[in-house]
């Protein structure tokens, strides 16, 4: 059963030259149990998607277009009040900026217990003992539950986020770059964390990311985003078999993902402007293999195999596309 | 606790720091006067042996460590000496001045934060609306206009050509009397309304410009996404917002008020008010220094306590703050 | 390696950024121009600095001339007429002509004070943020003191002793106005010292001094140039409050003791052609520096602009 279902979500922000659409027709679904990874390069309307769904977008952005459906109720068409009722209570939220994400004033404790309260009544005994035993589970001292946040460290304030988002017990838990300007050696124990969440606690879990290596390894179903479009979407075949150039470009720029050694391979060139995309498929200007019919004609999403998807014009010939992405001249002619 | 207690204590340091080396400027200014302060009121038919009786009536004959150290002491313990005018205990008269300098800062400076700091914070939660861009524009203007000219024009149009209130005083002649009995009557109240007006013209504009921008900067903080996220109704969030926005203003008013407090000797000459800083211009074109030296004293004394009581505050405020 | 490729980076923007202090000037001038608040300042400040170079050519009177009716009577208290545009003063010296040499004192005493202030505050806050340690301490507890010490208080008691002239002043004004400048150059200075092309400079094998003043020096500058103009505003408004209470300068005439023979002389009641022209060009004077630095701060505090 589909615990949320984003069908042709389209995000636009109100900028001085124009709406810039983040977030442009963009569907998935993700079941209960899932451990969905939202891949993408930087900008490329990933977390939009995650404050769409949360309805905490800013001021100058809106939901243009789509539905965003969660166990049965339509998020995009509530009200700010009705959307209060299933925030953090049904879909919960760790978010992007460890060090930026509690409250500098009030200690730790009372931030995990205003969001307890903010939705179930309960002494505050129990809401300091619920407090506690999540603080153990992230491998917290509860003794610690009283400082204020900058007295904790980049990963500690981030595990503290993971129990505070667990405070409710939640049916989705969105985790939007959890491990941004964290050092290496911490995000690990993060995403380790929250992989233990997923398997022990059977959380739907959303992993919003840039690396593709942490989605390799914790995420069951993989959603490949770019510049504000889903390019291909299906299960951890994804990244073993893409079936679309930008997955394949990826998969070439990071380390690790294949199984043999190889040169890493970056994709030449930036992103295209959201303001004013590019006609037909968003990526051809950068794709070493688009043709003609690639720059007028927008690809729709098509079945490659059991609940996987890619929006090429040439599927017919991406084993050869396989090949040729390997060898680093194919890019450099891009 | 432990960081917060060690950063009063080194604020504490500092105050009295600040405090020896301003009393020893002040010897040092003092030395430095031509002649010796005698001087001034040792008639030219005086014989020596009556000048040497007075300068060690005054102390002047011991050497100048002995004057520093016994100085120092007598400005500590507030023994200011005595006038050499108005014949009487300086202690008591710049008491009494500075009572009347607080009873006309105060009022107006309660209605500068309160009001100042309620505009600030709609302006800056309603960034880009017109009232958002009003109220800077005025404020910017009411900010930069000289107060002393802003004095003089309402003295002009409401006093003299309107002849609606009183052009100076606390109150009107001959009706002075206690501290109190005089403060709380409507003659008093008559004498204020034009003071307060200059004051909060001015003063209405530093809290509300410093909490409109530090109103903006919170709500681009992360921390209000998730916050949002929680689900808090949106009386919650405002309450966050606001106490994160409030910091800088602590500190701000406190060290405003001090700085309010030595630019009103201006306002108490345009307006004829009986407070420490017109004692202050008064002693000095008399020649009285004792006044002066203890008028200055304790406006310096105001200031510095109102900053230390800044920090102090922040540091309670800000958990940030005593951290490091 | 790529820490170090992008250490080189930075030294070879930060020579770049370092520009001759004209093309700073230059360039905050433009950018202060695009912004309507910020041209209206410039207009004005130009008008004020012209009325201040040509005011011996234009004043009709010199700033003590007393004008006399052809009886040999003194003009005093006159209304506006054509002889005295702005009326007479009660000695009978032409309002307008004392306007055009106040503006000088005006000038003279803001500039020289915001420049004095902004040498030393910057040096102070340059050597005390780059070096640390006890030269820090020490001047960051003389800093200390300075903040202690009320201006107009400490400045009546300090000419009431000395003999009031300009120079004084001057010297007091930039006494209070250096350091603010020094304690906001110093938090600058703490932060740069640790960017990745003063590491790189060091490196390098570059002499700290070189470093402190090729290097870091040049990414204050835009913050001195805003108390510079920021310093010339109070500078103009401290003469004026000073002169006000009678202990400016006695050999010149300022705004501010214009205003203070219009008080004494009680013209608030009758004569608004001595109080109106002193006191407006003051307000427009220190309004249009406001708008200036309110322009150039926008500028360089990205932090304001952005949002």
């Amino acid at each position: 059963m589909a615990v949320l279902e984003v069908s042709d979500l389209r995000v636009y922000f109100r900028t001085a030259k124009g709406p810039s659409k983040a977030v442009d027709g963009v569907s998935f679904a993700i079941h209960e149990g899932d451990y969905l990874g939202l891949v993408g390069e930087s900008g490329c309307g990933k977390s939009t998607i995650a404050k769409a769904i949360l309805g905490i977008l800013p001021p100058n952005g809106e939901i243009a277009g789509g539905s965003i459906r969660f166990g049965g109720r339509l998020l995009n068409t509530l009200s700010d009040r009705e959307l209060n009722e299933i925030r953090w209570k049904e879909i919960s939220l760790v978010p992007q900026s460890a060090m930026h994400s509690f409250d500098p004033v009030y200690r730790i404790e009372q931030q995990l217990i205003e969001a307890y309260a903010a939705h179930r009544r309960a002494s505050s005994r129990t809401m300091q003992a619920r407090a506690a035993e999540l603080f153990q589970m992230v491998g917290l001292d509860p003794a610690r539950l009283k400082d204020y946040p900058h007295q904790f460290s980049g990963g500690m304030r981030q595990r503290a986020m993971i129990a505070m988002a667990l405070v409710l017990d939640p049916v989705l838990i969105i985790a939007d770059e959890p491990t941004t300007g964290l050092d290496v050696i911490v995000q690990d124990q993060i995403l380790v964390r929250l992989k233990e969440i997923h398997e022990r606690l059977r959380k739907t879990m959303l992993l919003i990311t840039h690396d593709l290596a942490v989605v390799s390894e914790n995420c069951n179903r993989i959603a490949v985003m770019y510049a504000g479009k889903l390019m291909e979407y299906g299960d951890r075949v994804v990244f073993r078999q893409p079936q679309h150039p930008y997955t394949l470009g990826l998969v070439n720029a990071f380390p690790s993902i294949g199984e043999e050694m190889r040169e890493l391979i970056s994709i030449p060139g930036a992103p295209p402007d959201l303001i004013a995309p590019p006609p037909g498929c968003r990526f051809h200007e950068r794709c070493p293999f688009a043709t003609e019919q690639c720059s007028a004609e927008e690809p729709v999403l098509r079945e490659v195999g059991p609940g996987h998807v890619s929006a090429c014009h040439h599927l017919d010939r991406i084993e050869e596309f396989r090949v040729a992405a390997r060898d680093a001249a194919t890019w450099a002619g891009a | 606790m432990g960081g917060l207690r060690r950063y009063i204590l080194r604020r504490l340091v500092t105050l009295v720091f600040v405090v020896l080396c301003l009393l020893t400027i002040m010897f040092a200014l003092f030395k430095l006067l031509p002649g010796d302060p005698t001087a001034i009121f040792v008639d030219n038919n005086f014989s020596l042996e009556m000048i040497d009786r007075t300068r060690h009536a005054w102390g002047l004959d011991a050497p100048w460590y002995v004057q520093y150290g016994r100085y120092m002491l007598n400005m500590l313990s507030f023994d200011f000496g005595t006038s050499f005018f108005q014949v009487a205990p300086v202690k008591g008269i710049v008491a009494e001045k500075l009572a009347n300098t607080c009873a006309m800062m105060l009022p107006a400076l309660f209605l500068s934060v309160i009001l100042g700091t309620v505009i600030g914070a709609v302006a800056g939660w309603k960034r880009g609306s017109a009232f958002e861009s009003g109220t800077i524009i005025t404020f910017l203007f009411l900010r930069s206009a000289p107060s002393f000219f802003v004095g003089i024009m309402m003295l002009m149009v409401f006093s003299y050509q309107l002849h609606w209130l009183p052009s100076g005083g606390m109150v009107s002649p001959g009706s002075a009397g206690a501290f109190w009995d005089m403060v709380l009557s409507l003659d008093f109240l008559k004498h204020l309304i034009l003071p307060t007006l200059v004051v909060f013209s001015r003063e209405v504009t530093g809290p509300a410009l410093l909490l409109r921008s530090s109103m903006l900067e919170v709500k681009g903080s992360d921390f209000l996404d998730v916050l949002r996220a929680k689900g808090l109704p949106p009386a919650a969030i405002i309450v966050h917002a606001t106490r994160n926005a409030l910091l800088p203003l602590v500190t701000y008013v406190a060290v405003t008020t001090g700085f309010i407090f030595q630019g009103q000797v201006v306002l108490e000459i345009i307006f004829a008010w009986p407070g420490v800083g017109r004692e202050l211009v008064t002693a000095l074109n008399d020649l009285d220094y004792p006044v002066a030296q203890a008028a200055f004293y304790l406006m310096a004394l105001t200031i510095l306590f109102l900053n230390f009581i800044a920090d102090v505050l922040y540091g309670l405020v800000d958990p940030r703050i005593t951290y490091h | 390696m790529a820490a170090q490729a992008l250490s080189v980076r930075a030294v070879r923007a930060t020579i770049r950024r370092r520009t001759s202090l004209l093309r700073l000037t230059l360039a905050s001038l433009r950018v202060i121009g695009k912004d309507p608040l910020g041209a209206v300042g410039l207009v004005l400040v130009v008008m004020f600095v012209a009325m201040a170079l040509a005011a011996p050519l234009i004043a009709p009177f010199g700033p003590f001339d007393v004008v006399y009716h052809a009886d040999k009577s003194v003009v005093r208290l006159s209304v506006p007429t054509l002889t005295n545009w702005l009326g007479t003063t009660n000695q009978g010296m032409d309002v307008y002509s004392q306007l055009l040499w106040g503006s000088r004192v005006a000038l003279t005493v803001g500039i020289l004070s915001a420049i004095g202030s902004v040498v030393i505050g910057t040096l102070v806050g340059l050597f005390s943020g780059y070096y640390g340690g006890w030269l820090d301490e020490v001047l960051m507890r003389i800093t200390d003191v300075a903040f202690g010490i009320p201006f107009l208080p400490f400045a009546l008691i300090v000419i009431s002793i000395t003999t009031p002239s300009l120079t004084v002043v001057i010297l007091l004004v930039i006494f209070f106005l250096w350091r603010t400048t020094a304690r906001v150059i110093r938090s600058q200075v703490l932060s740069l010292r640790e960017r990745p092309f003063v590491w790189a400079a060091r490196a390098a094998g570059t002499h700290e001094v070189k470093i402190l003043f090729y290097h870091i020096a040049p990414n204050v500058l835009p913050l001195s140039f805003l108390y510079m103009a920021i310093g010339v505003s109070a500078g103009v408004f401290l003469e004026a409050a000073l002169s006000f209470l009678g202990f400016g300068d006695p050999h010149v005439v300022s705004w501010g003791s214009m205003l203070n023979g219009a008080f004494n002389a009680g013209a608030m009641r009758n004569a608004w052609w001595w109080v109106l022209p002193p006191g407006l060009c003051l307000s427009l004077l220190v309004t249009s520096s406001f708008m200036i630095t309110r322009a150039y701060e926008e500028m360089i505090n990205p932090r304001l602009r952005d949002i």
